[in-house]
């Protein structure tokens, strides 16, 4: 396992970065202390061993495929639903009418059509989309593997100390599966707590708690400094070592300016903020890409809750319009920058929508066969993979698991699918299972 | 180790050994060497010469000589072989024995490759060859039979793939000159003859040597001899799979050439072939140089006369002598009565503590103090919480509160059991024997979380006998003999686990009744054999229909000679004080994972179970050690040794430990929801006590019984917990707080300062660090303010953070 395959970035010392990753497996018994000093050294060349990175809009509850990205208008009403179809600029592929947005940059985009799993429970199937594993069952529901999230932290690392590698937008969600489980808490997402909407945005975290001033922090700052001269090298482990950095790090984020100015939405112009939406949808994707510009490698943005089980059309009136929004002008925004090929955005939830209504109006969960959508990082646009049947239900061709979506994610983000982390009980598990690659798209 | 001349040998040549080592010639060296004398690597390299028909085959190889001396030193030298020619293709090739081991070599059957559960582009064979007939059938039948080309054997798909003439996921893998590629192709040539039952079966391995003393920058040939039911035997060096355990001290290749650069200390070298496995040991001493080594004997020497004759430190005093080490000099008063109470109680001592401890002049302070802390409440609390995440207390992932309910009571028993030093064979025994209500009898609630069996098995495994035993669920574990008929038999022994009461058809159940059932069995998932119950390693217990198999399993457990249970108790407590296991990782013992000091861990468990699993003793006996009290700082003498405890190793305080330690320091106790006001984080019912600070530095979920689940990893979040919490911040500037009594308790800035170290650090600041803060108090207009930030700055340095 674990093979060198090549295809890797090299920094100056001739060590690439999947190097660090192979070496850290318990074989070769590479310790935390190395990787650190290899992380930080890393860091100090300066140079991105993957310069690619993701935003997630993760549809919480699971967004109706075909009221979105995969319309029926020739169904039904009761499957069709209440949405005109609308044409986009990309010949033969049609949306739902409230992603007009989407359509004027669906040359940039891809949907996959045949999403499934098997699952119809909010979160186990959260697990499975998050995990690409089946796993909890909703009466004993710890996680049980690292989210795609945590994954591409640990495998990749932040493209630009103090930014945290993982980001959630206001914060984490999918039923507590956006967690990095026993690939240690280093590589949990760093939530950012607030609303980027609030006109008094401030992350919790970055900010001085009440009633400290920045005065005092400068003097606990230099107290520390010469308090703590514990010797350093009775440590072999790199706790000690670690914790140094993540002091450091730390202070420099509460004190610093590079953190706030990551964060710090009014920097943008209105104009582009107005484009973007004044919703949370909109801000959180346009800090997004800010957080990205700063080194994050995966911005997960938390929206719904899509959960209609009650007249879908009005759930879908509310939400659906700013996410089209905020989705649609990142893409432009990224192309304007030159930066679309450098960013994936993603577009999933735990599962789609049943395709025939039900008595309320609404649609029930539906996980045989959903859409998700994939945009940038070097991914095919304005293609369509897989179908699902004549009105919706099961997939009708090119059945795609949701580990084929990691291992389609992961490698155009440049880590090797042959990864495997150890569990706790030190069995190596593979980051990617049986996934494949949707090659269509790559 | 001295390498000798390189020499060209014909058939009856000698070699002889530089002049001075007084010994003798050695002749026919490929033949059996006389056992003693010398003995004959696996070759290290083969000389081919391509034939007329463009074929290789190898003429001469090259070995190693490991020549054993009479001063009881050993040589090598290295020489060319010449080999007979056809060797290889008059033997019969079998499936089993000579084309497995090939794919295990080459890695084809590993777990990232076509061993794994899926395979790799379509073709599957079995994790690490430990099924022969699944491997022929893919190899042979599967994909319409084009893998194998017996008509032209270099053109099949096998060998096209392996040598990457045709593109291959896993690159080149196998030279066409090797041997195994003759293996292969003559195989296939041969017919691909099938495995039968007759085949020649591998019984045993023979690994030499088995143990050595190394230097720095040598290298030591292994040679491995297969044994098979044939009467017959080869040289499988080249065909076993090796793992060194120490990869920083000695590295291995492919070949079995055991290397070591400029590291010291112990190395296990696992060999495998086949399912048979053997284990080299190596010792790298820290000092090779005679004068030096005068000097560091005539140190230890001084500090034997200082030890005492407590069996501990005699043996650890031997290792040290046969390492070449001298330890780091004994931590000063203040360091240890931190130390150990934190070690014993969880928490932090209190200034008074300290500074009653340093004025206490008795010889025999630091054993009253142990007796003192032992029978603290906080002893029981504190380890109680270790065992509620071994036994996996948990409280989460139950999706409601009524199916919660349980864990207070079963962490109660569990602290009771340690208040009353409840004997630990029993304490055990309690456990796995639990019948009857959970609300009635709360070991029975272990049962809760322990539910299926890989569960049961795991649990017990991990927990009790100090074995990792889950590979052998779905495979033969890859290092150890472990197979699935060890883990399955060890599963039907709860088999008849019965439950009912509570929401018996509901996955998670409340207030259950366990009870043992009329029948259940257990099958193995490949035979589909039907198990009957027994221990790891042992034989089935003998049992009537009204015998309960857990009761068996209890008593097979605390017997005196078990070969498992009282050492993984000994290891863990070890570990707990010491900060690593005399077996590391604690909860894997194999024997590929031997113990750094064997005589030494003989011992203390010889002594737990005479003791009749008296724990409070054997925290007396660990904790009581020479080489607890040692600092932490290495020296030139030890620097560099993690492995025979020569200085003490520090560790960052655990969750609990620490969430306490700043309340206690700060004098505002935490505020947990749904629990007394007033609670410590060591008292907690269970792990799901919504507490970020816990999360965030490593409590664990209980979702193992492996204590690896508590993690010391550092993390982002806990240094922004440490420097910018709104809950430190909280407890700082709180109105009853330490800030406030005590710029009113001192008024003079110097009394102040040397109280904030104290409650912090467990000592006085030196005088640098006086000035520091008397300065600061000096400098600041606000005496309550500049005390936080004292205090701030106290907590936030290693020295705090870590127990050290």
């Amino acid at each position: 396992m674990l093979l060198f395959d090549g295809s890797t970035f090299q920094n100056c010392s001739g060590t690439t970065r999947r190097n660090f990753l192979q070496l850290g497996a318990p074989l070769l018994g590479l310790g935390l202390a190395d990787l650190l000093r290899m992380e930080s050294r890393a860091a100090e060349t300066g140079r991105a061993t993957s310069h690619k990175s993701l935003i997630v809009f993760w549809t919480d509850g699971g967004l109706s495929q075909q009221d979105s990205y995969d319309v029926k208008p020739e169904a039904p009403s009761e499957y069709r639903g209440s949405f005109r179809p609308i044409s986009t600029n990309v010949p033969g592929i049609v949306l739902g009418e409230q992603l007009e947005r989407h359509a004027n940059v669906m040359d940039s985009m891809s949907l996959v059509r045949s999403v499934h799993h098997e699952n119809g429970i909010h979160a186990p199937s959260a697990h499975w989309m998050q995990t690409g594993y089946f796993g909890p069952t909703l009466a004993r529901n710890a996680a049980q593997k690292p989210s795609f999230g945590s994954v591409i932290s640990k495998s990749l690392g932040t493209r630009q100390a103090p930014m945290p590698a993982y980001v959630t937008i206001p914060k984490s969600e999918a039923f507590g599966y956006q967690g990095a489980v026993y690939l240690g808490k280093a590589y949990n997402p760093f939530e950012v707590a607030a609303d980027p909407n609030a006109p008094d945005f401030k992350v919790p975290n970055l900010s001085l708690p009440g009633g400290l001033t920045a005065r005092s922090v400068d003097s606990r700052r230099a107290l520390l400094k010469s308090f703590d001269t514990l010797r350093r090298d009775i440590d072999e482990t790199g706790t000690m070592e670690g914790l140094d950095t993540f002091k450091r790090q730390a202070l420099e984020m509460v004190t610093g300016d590079r953190m706030r100015t990551a964060f710090d939405l009014s920097l943008e112009d209105p104009k582009l903020r107005d484009e973007y939406g004044r919703h949370r949808y909109g801000q959180s994707a346009l800090l997004a890409r800010r957080l990205v510009e700063a080194g994050a490698r995966c911005v997960n943005i938390n929206t719904g809750n899509w959960d209609h089980h009650n007249d879908v059309a009005k759930g879908l009136e509310q939400h659906l319009p700013p996410l089209d929004r905020a989705i649609a002008t990142l893409v432009q925004d990224l192309k304007a920058r030159g930066q679309l090929d450098d960013v994936i955005i993603y577009c999933v939830g735990e599962f789609g929508r049943t395709p025939r209504m039900n008595g309320h109006a609404g649609r029930d969960h539906w996980s045989d066969c959903f859409s998700v959508m994939l945009a940038g990082g070097g991914l095919k646009g304005g293609r369509i993979v897989g179908a699902s049947e004549k009105w919706g239900g099961g997939v009708q061709e090119r059945l795609v698991t949701p580990l084929d979506l990691l291992a389609t994610i992961y490698q155009a983000l440049g880590i090797s699918l042959d990864i495997h982390y150890n569990d706790v009980s030190g069995r190596p598990t593979s980051i990617v299972g049986g996934g494949r690659p949707i090659q269509e798209l790559l | 180790m001295l390498t000798g001349p390189e020499c060209n040998l014909d058939d009856n040549s000698l070699c002889l050994l530089p002049e001075g080592m007084g010994i003798r010639a050695i002749r026919e060296i490929d033949r059996n060497p006389a056992p003693l004398q010398y003995s004959c690597s696996a070759p290290t390299a083969f000389i081919w010469r391509t034939t007329a028909a463009g074929r290789a085959v190898f003429e001469r190889l090259k070995v190693l000589f490991i020549i054993f001396l009479f001063c009881g030193n050993r040589a090598t030298s290295a020489a060319d072989v010449p080999v007979p020619q056809g060797t290889a293709a008059e033997h019969r090739i079998y499936f089993g024995t000579d084309i497995v081991p090939v794919l295990t070599k080459l890695g084809c059957n590993g777990g990232g490759c076509h061993g794994k559960a899926t395979g790799q582009n379509g073709f599957k064979i079995s994790l690490f060859g430990f099924e022969p007939d699944v491997d022929y059938a893919a190899l042979v039948h599967e994909s319409r039979g084009r893998r194998l080309l017996p008509a032209d054997p270099e053109r099949s798909l096998l060998l096209l793939k392996a040598t990457a003439r045709m593109p291959h996921g896993g690159g080149r893998r196998l030279e066409e000159s090797s041997d195994d590629y003759r293996i292969l192709c003559d195989w296939i040539a041969q017919g691909a003859t099938a495995p039968r039952n007759d085949d020649p079966r591998l019984e045993r391995i023979e690994l030499s040597p088995r143990e050595q003393v190394l230097k720095t920058n040598s290298s030591q040939q292994l040679r491995v001899v297969a044994f098979f039911s044939n009467g017959t035997s080869r040289d499988v060096t080249r065909q076993t799979v090796y793992q060194s355990n120490e990869t920083a001290i000695a590295t291995i290749d492919a070949d079995g050439l055991v290397k070591t650069d400029s590291h010291h200390g112990l190395v296990a070298v696992m060999a495998r072939f086949g399912e048979q496995i053997a284990t080299f040991h190596a010792a790298v001493p820290f000092v090779a140089d005679e004068q030096k080594l005068a000097e560091v004997q005539r140190q230890l020497d001084q500090l034997e006369r200082k030890i005492g004759e407590a069996p501990v430190d005699r043996l650890m005093l031997r290792q040290w002598r046969s390492m070449g080490i001298v330890p780091s000099e004994p931590a000063d008063d203040a360091t240890f009565v931190r130390r150990v109470t934190i070690d014993i109680c969880g928490t932090l001592p209190t200034s008074e503590e300290v500074q009653s401890y340093l004025t206490d002049t008795h010889t025999d302070k630091r054993a009253k103090l142990i007796d003192r802390l032992l029978e603290r409440p906080e002893y029981a609390s504190y380890f109680a919480l270790k065992w509620a995440d071994i036994l996996q207390n948990r409280g989460a992932g139950y999706s409601t509160g009524k199916q919660r309910a349980g864990t207070k009571l079963f962490s109660g028993w569990i602290r009771d059991s340690l208040a009353a030093n409840k004997p630990y064979d029993q304490f055990v025994s309690e456990i796995l024997t639990a019948s009857g209500s959970q609300n009635e009898n709360p070991p029975a609630i272990w049962y809760r979380t322990v539910r299926k069996s890989p569960e049961y098995v795991e649990s017990v495994a991990q927990a009790f006998l100090g074995v990792r035993i889950q590979c052998a669920q779905c495979h033969h574990h890859p290092t150890e003999s472990w197979s699935q008929a060890d883990y399955f038999g060890l599963a039907a022994v709860f088999a008849r686990v019965g439950r009912k009461g509570g929401f018996a058809d509901a996955e998670v159940p409340t207030d259950e009744i366990i009870f043992l059932k009329e029948r259940g069995e257990v099958v193995h998932p490949r035979t589909g054999e039907s198990l009957r119950p027994r221990p790891l390693g042992g034989k089935e217990f003998s049992l009537g229909s009204h015998d309960d198999p857990r009761t068996s399993l209890a008593h097979w457990m605390t017997k005196p000679d078990n070969p498992y249970f009282a050492r993984t108790m000994v290891n863990r407590m070890w570990a707990h004080f010491l900060g690593r296991g005399i077996v590391h990782p604690i909860d894997d013992a194999r024997s590929t994972n031997p113990p750094s000091n064997p005589e030494l861990f003989d011992a203390l468990s010889r002594d737990f179970i005479a003791s009749g699993y008296d724990l409070k003793q054997l925290v007396r006996s660990i904790a009581g050690s020479y080489a607890y009290g040692l600092e932490s700082a290495p020296h030139a003498g030890n620097a560099g040794d993690t492995q025979t405890f020569s200085r003490f190793i520090p560790r960052r305080l655990t969750a609990e430990v620490l969430l306490d330690g700043i309340s206690q320091a700060l004098d505002v106790p935490t505020e947990f929801p749904g629990v007394t006001p007033g609670t410590r984080a060591i008292d907690l019912p269970d792990e799901n006590v919504a507490a970020h600070f816990l999360d965030v530095f490593g409590r664990p979920a209980r979702m193992s019984a492996c204590e690896c689940e508590r993690a010391d990893a550092p993390a982002l979040t806990q240094a922004l917990e440490l420097v910018n919490s709104a809950e430190i911040q909280r407890k700082l500037s709180a109105p009853t707080g330490a800030s406030q009594q005590l710029v009113a308790r001192f008024k003079s800035n110097t009394e102040l300062a040397n109280e904030l170290f104290l409650r912090v650090l467990s000592r006085s600041p030196r005088p640098e660090e006086l000035k520091t803060a008397v300065d600061f108090l000096q400098s600041e207009p606000d005496r309550v303010e500049a005390c936080r930030s004292l205090l701030w700055s106290l907590l936030a340095t290693n020295e705090f953070l870590f127990n050290h």
